[in-house]
């Protein structure tokens, strides 16, 4: 039987390339939130100083989490807001490697989001999707949406919403009839200012 | 991130280029459906999103809305064309379905404009939706039809509009009719305000087949279609059918449902002849008949 050679099929190869490393990135800043399996959810190292953020509805007080290199730790909740389903932690370690966070500024209906989290109980599981219209409720600064036309599960929730290079654009929160709903970063850094946690 | 990033720019540059020609479709309560901008003045969108004939609006992508009229609808392909005097801007830039291949990245895109991703799962050949309509390709899609994109256009990674998508045309299959079927019933549609298309002035209703009747009738199956209307100077009456015949075949093939029936007399050429084979007092029949032209729907 002779083999026949078949060019390189150098787009897809690429794009496999390009995902993994994407997925690689996200999940070293992605860590599971709560007890393991199927109850856990995600949280994104927002500093490398230990703040994590997740959503309102997978962190109500201190919780244990499991950091991407595998250490087990126990956080402080150190500020929640149900209404905009943000909560953030504080994990008593120095030097993490943090989530480089986009403000989504130039975002487009169409373009490539990744999520990582882990659905049904799978550590760092990679979706991609697009981006399912233009950013909601831009009338209220404090409300809005990214939505984003991709398959999450409830282990996803508190994990990130990142573009093609990587760089975090909101943390996932709500499914909705087949869509993706996202906390945007630029939400997430409001929320923060006002518990106090960053700068103004 | 060379190649993922070109990918994403392509996708997002096929949403704005096709999202110029798309509309949102006010034709019923609640849900606006989607249009795309076809041709000068003319928007076509999915038939089964356009429930009422009177104060039909469309909102232009810039945001207007203006008033549109039905220039006629097509059932059968799930199809309707709208005149609209105040649209902005260029036509959708078409592409060619028959370069689909299974696998490539495709998209929905609705009104706001929105975008589905997905790929071509299927492609086959030219097919008969269930009422009869001739749709040029199969083309079915991996890709979710959010609520409201019926109607709007199947783009490829070019930002091409290949096909209208739509939910109407068959349950639980995402399927777009290709943008040489959308030509061709558009330009019907603004001739004469709908596609012609054959009837035998019957009615019909499905009754089991009495198994020493079957060998009988050539072509018959467990199943005929007993007439229990006919309707006076129609097709059926022209060619000698009466009240009480079991339809139980067309050109020797058995039919069962009246879909069947409209499946296969629907796409005929007006004035065509089909054999129709039936059982009249237990006894075998077969008359030609010439189709005819279904009237216009009234109200």
């Amino acid at each position: 039987m002779t083999a026949i050679a078949t060019p390189p099929l150098a787009a897809s190869a690429g794009i496999a390339a390009d995902l993994e490393a994407v997925a690689g990135r996200l999940r070293r800043v992605t860590v599971v939130v709560g007890g393991r399996g199927q109850g856990a959810g995600a949280g994104i190292v927002w500093r490398p100083d230990g703040l994590v953020v997740t959503n309102a509805h997978v962190a109500r007080g201190a919780v244990g989490v499991t950091l991407a290199d595998g250490r087990r730790l126990r956080a402080t909740l150190v500020g929640r807001d149900p209404g905009r389903d943000l909560a953030a932690l504080a994990l008593p370690v120095r030097d993490l490697e943090a989530a480089e966070v986009d403000d989504g500024t130039d975002l487009r209906v169409g373009q490539l989001v990744v999520a990582v989290g882990h659905p049904f109980g799978l550590a760092g599981a990679l979706s991609v999707g697009v981006l399912h219209r233009g950013p909601t409720g831009r009338e209220d600064p404090d409300g809005g949406w990214l939505v984003a036309d991709l398959r999450l599960a409830p282990g996803n929730s508190g994990g990130p919403l990142a573009d093609e290079r990587g760089r975090v654009l909101g943390v996932n929160a709500m499914i909705h009839g087949g869509l993706a709903l996202a906390v945007p970063s630029a939400a997430v850094q409001r929320f923060l200012r006002r518990a106090g946690l960053v700068a103004p | 991130m060379e190649t993922l990033l070109s990918l994403s720019n392509d996708l997002a540059g096929a949403v704005e280029r096709a999202a110029r020609a798309v509309v949102a479709v006010h034709a019923r309560p609640r849900l606006a459906s989607t249009g795309v901008h076809w041709g000068p003045g003319v928007v076509v969108t999915a038939d089964h999103t356009v429930r009422t004939d009177d104060d039909l609006r469309v909102t232009r992508p810039d945001g207007r809305t203006v008033p549109a009229t039905l220039a006629g609808r097509d059932p059968a392909t799930d199809l309707a064309v709208l005149r609209v005097a105040d649209l902005a801007g260029p036509p959708a830039e078409r592409g060619d379905p028959a370069r689909l291949r299974v696998g490539h990245v495709v998209l929905a895109v609705g009104h706001g404009p929105r975008a589905s991703w997905g790929v071509v799962s299927t492609l086959g050949e030219a097919w008969r939706t269930w009422r009869g309509g001739e749709i040029d390709r199969l083309i079915r899609l991996d890709l979710t039809l959010y609520p409201g994109f019926s109607g709007g256009p199947l783009v490829d990674a070019r930002g091409d509009v290949v096909g209208l998508v739509t939910s109407g045309l068959a349950r639980q299959l995402e399927l777009a009719v290709p943008a040489s079927t959308v030509e061709r019933v558009v330009e019907a549609l603004l001739a004469t305000g709908r596609v012609a298309r054959g009837y035998l002035g019957i009615g019909l209703q499905p009754v089991a087949l009495p198994e020493a009747l079957r060998p009988v009738v050539p072509g018959a199956g467990e199943q005929g279609l007993i007439v229990v209307n006919v309707e006076p100077a129609g097709p059926a009456a022209t060619a000698g059918i009466l009240l009480g015949d079991v339809l139980v075949a067309l050109d020797g093939r058995a039919v069962g449902d009246t879909d069947a029936v409209q499946g296969v007399v629907a796409g005929r050429p007006i004035g065509s002849a089909v054999t129709v084979s039936l059982v009249r007092a237990g006894a075998p029949v077969q008359l030609s008949v010439a189709i005819g032209e279904r009237p216009a729907r009234k109200g």
